[in-house]
């Protein structure tokens, strides 16, 4: 279990330090000199040298590169240059309410994959089958964004029984904070409990054929207790891992429906940083992200392994 | 066995066998010919709307479905059909090109890490990794800022976010090929490397990469109007559903049939391709069968 730990967190950490350099070259690559932005509007040469020489501008690549990664790794990012805030601290601020947003798009993913995956896989071949398979496909074929403004339309313009959008933070008003997380929880949820009920249902259906759901029923168990206790329970296992591998696919729907709904989430701040051409804080969101979600496929790993023991012994070594 | 059949070689058997399972899925069929239509509809726009998609008359404005405007007018007084029909273009344009490019790049890398493998096998393993560590939409959004927005740059931004997977897939399957009988028989009569990859491995992996086609497409085509509902992939006036979504979230309230019609095309587009691919799997891989 420790080796494998080990190298898990040793590859983990691989990708992190090959993704700040794809961070740092990327920003390299943005049109623009982040000399004539940080000198705004004195764009006098002695300026733009004092700019250059303030922020090492001009020292070669790898030694600005190392410069910002001793920065970044303990959380300073820099200064924003248009609101003149720590990025760090600008990213601490957004990230609760995209990790509150993710949270609940995963409740509502589990709450409505996983019995739909269980009745499909029970009653293979039957009409709730059909039409809950038939659901997730339409799941995974909506587009979040359009699915959104579908809702607002409906809830927030003709019934009028959730506000369109907004955020009211959950210490102040945890009502009216659920309600208006409400509608972006369940854009975000449906198109993971699409991909949940799908891997719900096959493998529920690999589980009910095996041998110890066999012997469970053979030694006399409630058909409850078999489907709950016995398939269900390693079903489980794969799900863990398929919503932990859809993270990325959330943080991804985050920026749109974060967006649409008005949330002044992690989402929105990078399209903000990209519409303002926000150097610095593109760099820190982007790297951010990136951490997040090889920590997050590390988490995922080493709890699968944990609950499922065959991996730690054998696998691995990919 | 008729002589016609007999003459067939194996593969071109194979290919009439599976023509043959997919006719059997209406599903599958369905999906099949509303794609079809969607790219005669992106090729044949000019003649199938009836105006222009940037022509406006400012008296009919957000005037709803009539004979004369079949889904009504927009703000600007436009045809919402002919613009529908106009954006298909984008769409189609970057859920192909999209998936062409990244598999022009994927698919030889991955076919040389699960070849080769030794020191290249890791290297690329690690590289795809790397990629794989930036969320989709979080790649696309960076490489239009860096690129700037527009139909081209997204487009090669979404085949850059499609290469990972599919440089993994093709690997996987690459390893499995590798160890069949044809392929060690091929080495023993001293085929090149370029042989056996070109004439033995990729052909037999060609139900794998059109499956892989039918997961990237519609994923680009959900990508593209993404990227410009965001502002950073089509650039209006040049129709495209997302910039039209964009442009309607204002009138949401007054002129809903804004915000459907365009969201409706996106949806059928890639449930078309997601039904077809979903038939596709099953017939070929014999496990979902079953």
């Amino acid at each position: 279990m420790r080796s494998f730990l080990l190298r898990r967190t040793g590859a983990a950490l691989i990708v992190i330090f090959l993704a700040s350099v794809v961070v740092f070259l990327g920003l390299q690559a943005l049109p623009g000199s982040p000399a004539l932005t940080l000198a705004g509007e004195d764009r006098s040469p002695q300026a733009i040298a004092e700019i250059v020489k303030k922020f090492g501008l001009d020292d070669p690549l790898p030694v600005q590169y190392f410069n910002w990664l001793g920065h970044a790794l303990q959380g300073d990012f820099g200064v924003s240059h248009r609101t003149g805030l720590s990025v760090g601290e600008t990213i601490m601020d957004r990230i609760p309410i995209t990790l509150e947003l993710a949270v609940l798009s995963i409740i509502v993913a589990l709450v409505l994959g996983i019995p739909a995956g269980v009745i499909s896989a029970y009653k293979r071949g039957s009409l709730p089958d059909h039409a809950s398979g038939l659901l997730a496909l339409v799941g995974l074929s909506i587009p979040h964004f359009w699915l959104g403004l579908l809702l607002i339309l409906l809830f927030a313009v003709r019934l009028r029984v959730l506000p369109a959008s907004g955020y009211v933070p959950f210490t102040e008003d945890p009502i009216e904070n659920l309600r208006r997380m409400a509608m972006p929880a369940f854009v975000l949820g449906t198109g993971v409990s699409a991909v949940v009920m799908r891997q719900m249902r096959s493998s529920m259906l690999d589980s009910l054929t095996a041998d110890y759901v066999r012997t469970a029923r053979a030694k006399g168990l409630s058909e409850r207790s078999v489907i709950v206790g016995h398939a269900m329970r390693n079903s489980m296992l794969t799900v863990v891992t398929v919503v932990g591998l859809e993270f990325g696919a959330l943080i991804s729907g985050a920026v749109i429906t974060e967006q649409i709904f008005v949330i002044p989430g992690f989402g929105r701040l990078t399209i903000e940083a990209v519409n303002q051409r926000d150097y610095a804080l593109i760099q820190g969101v982007v790297f951010v992200a990136a951490v997040g979600y090889v920590v997050v496929n590390l988490l995922v790993d080493v709890t699968y392994s944990y609950l499922n023991p065959r991996i730690r012994v054998s696998g691995g070594s990919v | 066995m008729t002589t016609a059949e007999a003459v067939l070689s194996p593969r071109a058997r194979q290919r009439r066998r599976m023509r043959r399972r997919l006719l059997r899925r209406p599903l599958a069929v369905a999906g099949l010919v509303v794609a079809l239509m969607f790219v005669l509809m992106a090729l044949f726009a000019p003649l199938i709307a009836p105006y222009s998609p940037g022509k406006s008359d400012f008296s009919a404005a957000l005037s709803g479905p009539s004979s004369q405007h079949l889904f009504g007018t927009d703000d600007l007084g436009r045809d919402i059909f002919s613009r529908v029909v106009w954006s298909a273009r984008a769409s189609m344009q970057a859920g192909v090109f999209a998936t062409l490019l990244a598999m022009a790049v994927a698919v030889p890398i991955g076919l040389v890490a699960g070849y080769y493998r030794g020191w290249i096998d890791p290297v690329i393993s690690r590289i795809t990794d790397v990629v794989l560590a930036f969320p989709f939409l979080i790649i696309a959004v960076g490489l239009a800022a860096i690129l700037g927005p527009s139909l081209k740059n997204a487009t090669i931004a979404l085949g850059i976010a499609a290469m990972p997977i599919l440089v993994r897939v093709t690997r996987g399957e690459t390893l499995a090929l590798r160890e069949e009988d044809y392929v060690k028989a091929a080495v023993a009569n001293g085929a090149s490397d370029f042989v056996i990859l070109g004439r033995h491995i990729l052909p037999n992996m060609t139900g794998t990469l059109l499956v892989q086609a039918t997961v990237w497409i519609p994923r680009s085509i959900i990508g593209e109007a993404l990227l410009s509902f965001l502002g950073l992939g089509v650039q209006p006036p040049t129709p495209s559903w997302g910039v039209m979504l964009s442009a309607a979230q204002p009138f949401i309230d007054q002129a809903p049939r804004l915000v459907i019609f365009p969201g409706l095309a996106i949806f059928l587009a890639t449930l078309s391709f997601n039904l077809l691919g979903d038939g596709l799997r099953d017939i070929l891989d014999p496990k979902t069968r079953a």
